[in-house]
């Protein structure tokens, strides 16, 4: 394996008695787009800032393109301006009292670099976010997407090891942020650009990422894949944190044949077995499943890894109804196309597809 | 996957001087040493025997020589009984003034509210002076007049009493402050509120009575404190007006015991520490107030009110009715002054060629005129760039979360607050008579900046803390991660965006340097006189020509600072 650009080692960071950052390793490799994905609150901010030299830690060591940037317990510490990053922030901190090109030009004069060679990469910077013409304008003059590329522009002006990225699109209308999103993934590819990307909003980290890290409570609940992490959730809070999840309770049952869940509410559900390797028969645990991968069916004879339940309520959604239904002692929200409906207190069969359960301890 | 090359290259030893600390501890030092230091003085000074900067012996003597002198509670008493006093009537006329630009259609609102923002800033001690001029029993102009009024046989009006020093108050800076204070208030009560009230069936007077005014009491209620707190701080007035009478308040009776044969310290911070800790113990219930205020103040702070009351043609009634009582408070005097500074003997108009130039010219031409104001324009320069580096690193340090000691730094900050000027400077002279400092600073226009920007620190930290607030970290943040240092960042960044408001409390203190007589009373000396204790001192020999012609000039002087302020679009009025 490559060296990573950015490596963290049991780094920890605490606000008085809270560990916002509680123990934390991961790395990310050249030219990935690297997500922390979480609620408000669960340290995924804290860790950028600790990338970005705007927080010290408190114990561990993170590394940056091959060099120990900030080591507690070795007295390391490189104050942010020497980290040679790229920040774009929630607010964009678009400074007021300068224009469009200062704004961007600002780290070029840092660096002290001639006139000729600013003007030269400040207009290439600001063409590849699409602000070719707006150069002169006063930033305060410019709409909330102008000024995110203004902010994009000035963390690319001087191409920065790692672009770090804190929630850059929540500020921006529905249709905005698609298209933004579309244009920093093109941009990401042409550029080769390494990106530490903070967002809260799944559809983002789904869409954007190489490499998804759930986060809660300062810790990283698993990382992998988009596809891994939705399709296997490593834990109960990342499979319902990426999208909508369907939880029942239930005991394990290994004796005799495939291993099983005997649920709480009634009903039985038949596992593959490499997912309860490590769990003993009759051990109390959750049962995770997506909507998706359950169907709805007429009422019948029970077939095997389906369960009876009612209709509580109907929603009409247009393209599709939504039934609130009561099975094995939960409710949970199932979708439906238009061509099969139910009424509310019909009963049905909820049917789940074994291979695409988890099954996580209680 | 781990990377051993990199632990070789360690960028810095185990221990580091972080710059933000170094402030920290800087800033700390500097507190202690200018602003503790003098408290402490002033607190244990009453219990220590000997003159300053000798031996010291402890004793109770002190306290029992001034608390048994029948004065000394009188003046304490006194002080007390004018604040009140002038309170009254000033948030009587503060209110009715807000209330009817704010929330009535009477005709030139807004010209009335720039002008109450004018006679803010006209400095007291010349309009007491003024006053003088008008109503003195021996030459005032309006008791010339009386004269003139059947049955009055002696002066009408004595400036030199109780309800003179109230009177003069009246027509000085505080009632305007309160209708700058309040008419903001006034118009930002919310309209749903006072137009659910309309709808509900309520007539003016009753939407009055139960909506408006019970919205807006605690915020009246709290203006009123305030005023009463900074009416006990009052020194100018009282000393020209109250001393020829023998009325006293505590501030110039600590005047007075400093400027005996010998000086009296010890009875000075003894009546000093009383006062200390009666107005630690006010702000302290004040500030709980406040706090308990605080859903109130929310409620009224949503959108702006249309709705206006119809005076109908009481309009006109109450237009003229401002329009009096500024000319009569605020033009007459001011002209008074004007008329005495071309004077040959002011109030003798009827001997030959009563009018001269000769005060001007000779106020121009002597040299400890020059002298004074080259120290006043020194002193208020050094008051106001000191002012605002040291205040805007102490607010930044406030608002950063990496300071360690931010409650400690901004005790510090709130502690010249129960420091009255004279306080100020008697405990700072104590600390220049005591330290190795006074050979820097005794007697020096350095030490008078440094105690006016001593006294500046409450409402400077303030106004940077708000802007810094206001600005929020990021854009600091981002300056920083695109590689720039605190320094660059602070230069090109910071203090652009901060330049409004540096602007508008270094005009500020500029002026309160040029104006304060309290502050630097005890601290001058020949070589580095100012102004205003010019001013003082003409004023205290009898010489009231050329003391108005001085006072016109320091007028002047503040009238065109604080208007080019205005055209620089500072937002002077909304700091204090």
């Amino acid at each position: 394996m490559a060296q990573p650009v950015l490596e963290f080692r049991d780094v920890v960071k605490r606000f008085a008695a809270v560990s916002a950052v509680d123990g934390v390793n991961f790395s990310v490799q050249r030219g990935e787009i690297f997500t922390l994905l979480g609620p408000s609150g669960c340290g995924k901010t804290t860790t950028l800032r600790l990338v970005a030299g705007l927080e010290e830690p408190d114990g561990g060591e993170i590394h940056l393109d091959g060099k120990i940037v900030a080591a507690p317990q070795r007295g390391v510490f490189l104050p942010p301006e020497k980290r040679q990053l790229g920040m774009v922030f929630q607010s964009y901190a678009i400074w007021p009292h300068l224009t469009v090109f200062e704004n961007v030009a600002f780290p070029l004069r840092v660096r002290r670099e001639s006139a000729d060679v600013i003007r030269l990469r400040v207009n290439h910077a600001l063409e590849s976010v699409g602000l070719g013409g707006f150069a002169d304008r006063g930033a305060t003059q410019l709409s909330g997407g102008q000024q995110q590329r203004v902010a994009l522009a000035r963390a690319l002006v001087y191409e920065p090891a790692v672009l770090l990225l804190d929630e850059p699109l929540s500020n921006l209308d529905a249709k905005l942020r698609e298209q933004m999103r579309f244009e920093l993934r093109a941009l990401q590819r042409k550029l080769m650009l390494t990106i530490l990307y903070v967002t809260h909003d799944q559809t983002e980290a789904m869409t954007l990422s190489d490499r998804i890290a759930v986060v809660n409570r300062g810790r990283f609940e698993q990382v992998g894949s988009p596809e891994e992490v939705y399709e296997k959730p490593a834990t109960p809070f990342a499979g319902e944190f990426l999208g909508r999840t369907v939880a029942l309770d239930g005991a394990l049952r290994k004796s005799g044949g495939a291993p099983s869940i005997e649920l709480a509410g009634g009903g039985r559900i038949v596992l593959g077995g490499h997912l309860t390797d490590s769990l003993h028969d009759g051990a109390a645990v959750r049962l995770i499943a997506r909507p998706e991968d359950i169907e709805i069916l007429p009422p019948a004879e029970l077939a095997s890894n389906q369960i009876d339940a009612t209709v509580e309520q109907v929603d009409y959604l247009g393209d599709r109804f939504e039934y609130y239904v009561r099975g094995a002692g939960a409710v949970f929200v199932l979708s439906s196309p238009k061509r099969d409906r139910y009424p509310v207190g019909a009963k049905v069969r909820v049917s789940f597809d074994p291979n695409a359960v988890t099954i996580h301890p209680r | 996957m781990s990377i051993p090359a990199s632990t070789i290259d360690l960028p810095r030893p185990r221990f580091r001087l972080r710059p933000i600390r170094v402030a920290e501890c800087s800033m700390l030092l500097l507190f202690t040493v200018l602003t503790g230091l003098p408290l402490l003085f002033l607190l244990t000074g009453s219990f220590n025997l000997a003159q300053p900067g000798r031996a010291a012996m402890y004793g109770f003597d002190n306290w029992l020589r001034a608390f048994s002198d029948p004065t000394t509670v009188s003046a304490l008493w006194m002080s007390f009984l004018l604040s009140v006093a002038r309170l009254v009537p000033a948030i009587i006329i503060g209110v009715m003034f807000a209330w009817l630009i704010a929330r009535t259609d009477m005709p030139g609102g807004n010209a009335i509210e720039f002008f109450c923002w004018v006679a803010y800033f006209i400095p007291d001690f010349p309009l007491t002076l003024a006053w003088i001029l008008l109503l003195d029993p021996n030459y005032g102009f309006l008791n010339s007049l009386a004269r003139h009024l059947p049955f009055v046989d002696g002066p009408l009006f004595n400036p030199y009493s109780f309800w003179g020093i109230v009177w003069v108050h009246t027509s000085a800076g505080g009632i305007w402050f309160k209708v700058i204070l309040l008419t903001p208030v006034f118009r930002r009560l919310g309209a749903a509120l006072e137009e659910a009230a309309r709808v509900a069936g309520a007539s003016t007077a009753t939407m009055l009575w139960r909506v408006t005014i019970p919205l807006l009491s605690p915020m009246i209620l709290a203006v009123s404190v305030l005023s009463f707190i900074r009416g006990l701080q009052s020194f100018n007035t009282e000393l020209l007006l109250g001393t020829p009478a023998g009325i006293y308040v505590y501030s110039t009776r600590i005047y007075d015991y400093i400027h005996r044969e010998p000086s009296s310290y010890g009875e000075a911070t003894a009546l000093g520490s009383v006062f200390i800790l009666t107005l630690g113990a006010l702000l302290f219930l004040y500030w709980r107030f406040l706090r308990g205020k605080r859903q109130f103040t929310v409620v009224t702070g949503q959108g702006y009110s249309t709705l206006r009351v119809k005076l109908g043609k009481w309009r006109w009634v109450a237009l003229a009715g401002c329009l009096f009582y500024i000319a009569v408070m605020t033009v007459l005097p001011l002209i008074f002054l004007i008329i005495g500074s071309f004077m040959r003997r002011y109030g003798f108009f009827n001997i030959n060629s009563p009018f001269t130039l000769a005060h001007w010219r000779n106020l121009l031409t002597d040299p400890i005129f020059l002298l004074s104001l080259k120290n006043s324009l020194v002193i208020a320069s050094i008051t106001a760039a000191g002012g605002i580096v040291l205040y805007s690193t102490v607010a930044y340090l406030l608002v950063s979360r990496r300071t360690v000691a931010a409650p400690l730094l901004e005790g510090f900050c709130w502690l010249p607050h129960i420091l009255p000027g004279i306080l100020l400077g008697l405990g700072i002279l104590w600390l220049f008579l005591a330290t190795p400092l006074r050979f820097l600073f005794y007697g020096t226009v350095w030490g008078i900046a440094l105690a006016l920007m001593v006294s500046d620190s409450p409402v400077t930290t303030q106004a940077f803390r708000a802007g810094y607030l206001q600005l929020g970290p990021d854009l600091e943040e981002a300056a920083r991660v695109t590689g720039a240092s605190w320094w660059y960042t602070y230069r090109k960044i910071l203090l652009p965006l901060l330049a409004p408001i540096a602007g508008a409390v270094g005009l500020m203190n500029f002026g309160g340097a040029l104006t304060s007589i309290s502050t630097p009373v005890l601290l001058y000396s020949h070589q580095s006189r100012p102004l205003a204790i010019l001013l003082l001192e003409y004023s205290v020999t009898g010489e009231l020509e050329r003391g108005a012609a001085l006072g016109l000039l320091i007028t002047a002087m503040i009238c065109a600072m604080m208007l080019v302020g205005r055209r620089l679009g500072l937002q002077l009025s909304g700091l204090q």
